[in-house]
């Protein structure tokens, strides 16, 4: 088939920030000038996130399937030309061998990916409601009509979902446990404060199918009998919660929202709140924060469902958990169960990004191996350096080394290794990476980040701070491990809130499993990835040098010269060890040595 | 009447009604949990220094809780001094102490628990005695007034008025400063004024003795109170010598 | 300068609630590019709650700022992707070229640094967000260039205002 019937130009943050909308005009202007629409109802959607973000913008002529990568409106004209016959090539995928592919599915990113919280994202226009309803949308909102809460629990029970902001929590249990007490009004709420750095699955979801998440929130609340809802979402987020508002507004004109719900006697309003601080997405901060008070955590040893948003029972859900719900209504929570593995049901999305080749959005069924992520989904590792670690689960999370890539991906697979799944941020890196300076990333993300309520979260943060900037000044003393996980072990039991208490996990897991990098900075005063510029000098090998002359380029402080058919040389005195050198050469030929 | 539960704190066996906190059973009968956020003039705990955490174990199963905010909800065995509380109490005290060089407290508490050695590496602040327990917000908040507030968040977090400047909502009680358990709220006080938070107040005095009653902002009240009963005494005296 | 008009107009456009709070010193910041003192105050009453308590949530959101920012905002995201792909270094080539540090504006006025959390475009890191415009897959040798552009179209505009 090669008929085009809608032109689908992606335009999640990514492919934006990449000059999506300028694309999206010049193929308008095109399909006017060359007179395209005159056979076929043809139309240009602005989708929500694709997936590969790194090879946008990206184009989808449908229904023929063709897929086409870094577009650029210089584009436009061949793209319109060419919408019955054969494909633009040189816009198609290209593979390792160099072969070119048409359809979404040819690309290893794509065809290994299972969708069901993005089914929608890059095929509608986030915006319409009628395309959300003629792919199937609403349609678990209105057998949900049908059910007794119970009925509605049940379902969810039985597909197994768990919570997938990262504890893990099972869904079902927490409605019913909320549905459970008779104290009014009760509260929805929609985590949408994605704030883990290199994760924005959450925030992609809300772009590129908002009505997913609403739909979600009325069936749950009708399940736990709340009249209000509301969603939580980060100022940052503002092309999210445009659409959100956008879609609240056209479900309340098609009476979804409301008094009557789909015409029944159950009434709901939502409403967005813009959220402030990474601590917010502790549910009793986030809570708090809604109420107009300081995100701080609440000390009490009470649950949300009984007495949270303004101390009344309080159903928190995250945004991919509240976006599966829908599904799960429509065709079953069997159905649901059958993805994934035993503890954990279901798929994941995944912001896989850093040094990996493809970078993006992915949906995979859990259990999927952390291998097949970064070598099949994600081609590897950027000019085929070593791979050296993988941060998954944010600031909360820890380094996975290459020994345990064989382990699949579930809620609790990670956790009897310090690490854990997280709300799905994934941050590969290569062995230009050094890891006690990822481990002061996160510390020092957190000390920002931290609300500095409670002493284990904001005085160990603060320790940690300065013993990793004296490791990585070379200034570091034997026993600083050993303190560093004395911390970090205090923290883990006697911080007030989940935030705190997995604050050290950076940093003890990056001990527990590259120790010796720890030593090499301490006892060798030298950092291995050459990241630590105190610790570190660069110098060429003069055996893989080609004299391409990049890096002398690159340099900033033009401390590279060379001359052509000869080696070049780093000049010490001059060197800043950016590692700006190291970057941009493709020969892998600029080295590190202690200093 | 509330259900009671036999709970074992340190071999001891006490009874606790359902939502007691732990800490105030442990108190009653004998057992002091050391804290240095809690006040008994507040109904509510901040929870925030984690010095009273305890180990409890119910089912069979051990954790770790704070005991000010933790309720009694079941029978339960508490240790307040196993050898995993005192170890991360004592990295607790010693992280306090050098955030509070100066505090008399915390170094008294730092010898008391054994970490005045070994933790030499941790940086200290440069001064201050201030362990931001939040007991002055607190107080502050209680008195209606709520001049102070904590500032900033994460490492940088204090305690200050707003823009560190005079406040208009400030009336100099002192409340602050008396709460606090490391007396890290400076003021000043001469014959006739009281500064505090940057900010200087005129003060009242007994009309009959002298004593300070406190600045003009906190009351209209003439007397203090010694003075006001042997007034109120006077006045009944004179009434019963008529009649 | 900001109007007492403008501040009230912010502030009465919501309910006297305290839940309010936070939402209408976002729109302080977003009107003013930061939070003008009287405006704490207008809103303090409005609240009925103390300026302390408002002031608190100011300093504790970090997308609120009390202090008036630049003309131009450079916003450097030091999400992790940003960070390994060397966001750092970005921060050393604007203060080369700018003389400020993140968190900082210059004396003239023009130019606020920022060191940013994820802004959510990890896939093309490291990301500048200038004024609202991405700047992606950054690197040090582009830094000067971005800063020119800024001030070669002030430059205009200024000569354009002369005219």
């Amino acid at each position: 088939m090669t008929r085009t019937e809608r032109i689908l130009v992606c335009c999640g943050t990514g492919c934006i920030a990449n000059g999506a909308y300028e694309v999206a005009r010049a193929l308008e202007e095109q399909i006017a000038a060359q007179g395209a629409n005159a056979q076929v109802d043809l139309k240009v959607c602005r989708t929500g996130c694709s997936g590969e973000c790194e090879q946008g913008p990206l184009v989808r002529l449908m229904p023929r399937d063709t897929m086409y990568y870094k577009v650029k409106p210089a584009d436009a004209p061949v793209i319109i030309a060419s919408l019955e016959g054969d494909p633009v090539t040189k816009l198609l995928y290209r593979d390792e061998q160099g072969v070119r592919h048409e359809h979404q599915a040819d690309n290893p990113f794509y065809g290994l990916q299972h969708k069901v919280v993005l089914k929608d994202v890059g095929i509608i226009d986030p915006l319409s409601l009628k395309e959300y309803k003629a792919a199937g949308g609403y349609e678990g909102l209105a057998r949900a009509l049908t059910m007794t809460p119970d009925e509605i629990i049940d379902e969810v029970e039985k597909s197994g979902l768990r919570g997938k902001g990262g504890a893990g929590f099972p869904a079902g249990r927490k409605w019913r446990s909320a549905a459970s007490y008779d104290v009014w009004p009760k509260y929805i709420v929609c985590n949408g404060d994605e704030g883990d750095p290199g994760a924005f699955m959450d925030g992609s979801t809300m772009e590129g199918s908002p009505h997913a998440v609403i739909e979600g929130m009325i069936i749950g609340a009708l399940a736990i009998g709340a009249e209000t809802g509301v969603l939580y979402i980060r100022d940052e987020y503002a092309l999210a919660r445009e659409h959100i508002q956008r879609a609240i507004d056209d479900a309340y004109a098609a009476g979804i929202l409301g008094e009557h719900i789909m015409g029944s006697d159950h009434k709901l309003d939502l409403s967005i709140v813009r959220g402030g601080a990474f601590v917010c997405g502790e549910s009793t901060a986030l809570m708090n924060s809604i109420e107009g008070k300081v995100g701080e955590p609440r000390p009490k040893y009470i649950r949300s469902v009984q007495s949270g948003l303004f101390e009344k029972p309080t159903v928190l859900n995250n945004v991919e958990t509240l976006a599966s719900i829908p599904t799960i209504l429509a065709h079953g929570g069997e159905e649901y169960a059958k993805l994934g593995t035993e503890k954990s049901k279901g798929t994941k999305v995944f912001a896989m990004v850093g040094k990996v080749k493809h970078t993006g959005l992915v949906e995979v069924p859990m259990g999927t191996t952390l291998r097949t992520l970064i070598y099949d989904i994600g081609g590897g590792i950027i000019k085929d350096r070593p791979f050296k670690a993988i941060q998954t689960g944010g600031p909360s999370g820890g380094c996975i080394p290459e020994s345990l890539l064989d382990l699949p991906v579930g809620f609790d697979t990670l956790v009897e290794y310090g690490a854990m799944m997280g709300s799905g941020g994934m941050i590969v890196m290569d062995d230009c990476s050094c890891m006690v300076e990822v481990a002061r990333y996160y510390i020092d993300f957190l000390c920002e980040e931290s609300c500095g309520k409670c002493t284990p979260c904001r005085e160990g943060l603060r320790q940690m701070r300065y013993i990793l900037n004296e490791i990585c000044e070379g200034r570091g003393k034997e026993g600083d491990v050993e303190l560093l996980e004395e911390i970090g072990h205090m923290m883990q039991v006697a911080s007030l809130c989940a935030l705190g208490r997995t604050a050290p996990n950076p940093v003890l897991t990056t001990i527990k499993f590259f120790r010796e990098e720890y030593e090499e900075h301490i006892g060798e005063h030298r950092c291995p990835a050459g990241v630590c510029a105190a610790l570190t000098r660069f110098a060429i090998n003069p055996q893989a040098c080609k004299s391409c002359g990049m890096c002398a380029k690159a340099c900033p402080t033009e401390a590279i010269s060379g001359e052509r058919k000869q080696p070049y040389s780093i000049e010490p005195a001059a060197c800043i060890a950016c590692g700006s050198c190291r970057e941009v050469c493709n020969f892998n030929a600029v080295l590190t040595e202690g200093r | 009447m509330a259900k009671t539960y036999d709970i074992v704190i340190d071999g001891k066996t006490c009874s606790a009604e359902h939502g007691e906190y732990l800490w105030d059973v442990a108190k009653r009968n004998g057992i002091e949990i050391p804290a240095l956020c809690r006040s008994e003039a507040f109904p509510e705990h901040r929870a925030s220094c984690r010095v009273c955490i305890v180990e409890v174990v119910a089912r069979g199963r051990s954790k770790v809780v704070t005991s000010c905010v933790y309720p009694i909800e079941g029978e339960c065995e508490v240790h307040t001094n196993s050898p995993r509380i005192l170890q991360n109490r004592k990295v607790l005290i010693a992280l306090l102490a050098a955030r509070a060089p100066e505090s008399d407290l915390m170094a008294a508490m730092a010898s008391h628990m054994g970490a005045s050695e070994g933790y030499e590496r941790l940086e200290p602040l440069d001064a201050g005695k201030c362990i931001l327990c939040g007991l002055c917000v607190q107080a502050c908040e209680s008195m209606g007034t709520g001049a102070i507030s904590t500032v900033n968040r994460g490492v940088d977090k204090e305690i200050n008025t707003p823009y560190g400047a005079a406040s208009d909502d400030c009336i100099g009680c002192l409340s602050c400063a008396n709460v606090c358990p490391t007396d890290s709220i400076p003021f000043m006080e001469d014959s006739m004024t009281r500064t505090i938070w940057n900010q200087t107040f005129e003060l009242s005095r007994c009309k009959e003795c002298g004593r300070v009653l406190g600045t003009q902002q906190m009351s209209d009240v003439e007397l203090c109170d010694a003075c006001r009963r042997k007034a109120i005494a006077n006045e009944l005296a004179e009434t019963y010598r008529f009649v | 300068m900001v109007s007492d008009e403008e501040v009230i107009q912010i502030v009465q456009s919501y309910p006297a609630e305290r839940r309010y709070a936070l939402a209408a010193m976002q729109d302080m910041q977003h009107a003013f590019n930061y939070i003008p003192e009287k405006g704490l105050h207008c809103l303090a009453k409005h609240l009925k709650c103390g300026v302390a308590q408002l002031y608190s949530m100011a300093t504790f959101y970090k997308a609120l700022s009390l202090k008036p920012k630049g003309k131009h905002i450079i916003k450097i995201c030091n999400g992790t992707a940003c960070h390994i792909r060397g966001s750092v270094n970005l921060a050393t080539g604007l203060k080369r070229e700018l003389g400020i540090d993140p968190g900082e504006t210059t004396e003239d006025g023009m130019f606020s640094v920022e060191m940013v959390n994820c802004l959510g475009s990890c896939a093309l890191a490291p990301v500048m967000l200038v004024d609202g415009t991405y700047h992606n897959k950054l690197k040090l040798e582009d830094v000067p260039g971005i800063v020119e552009r800024y001030r070669l179209a002030d430059a205009e505009e200024g000569e354009a205002g002369n005219d």
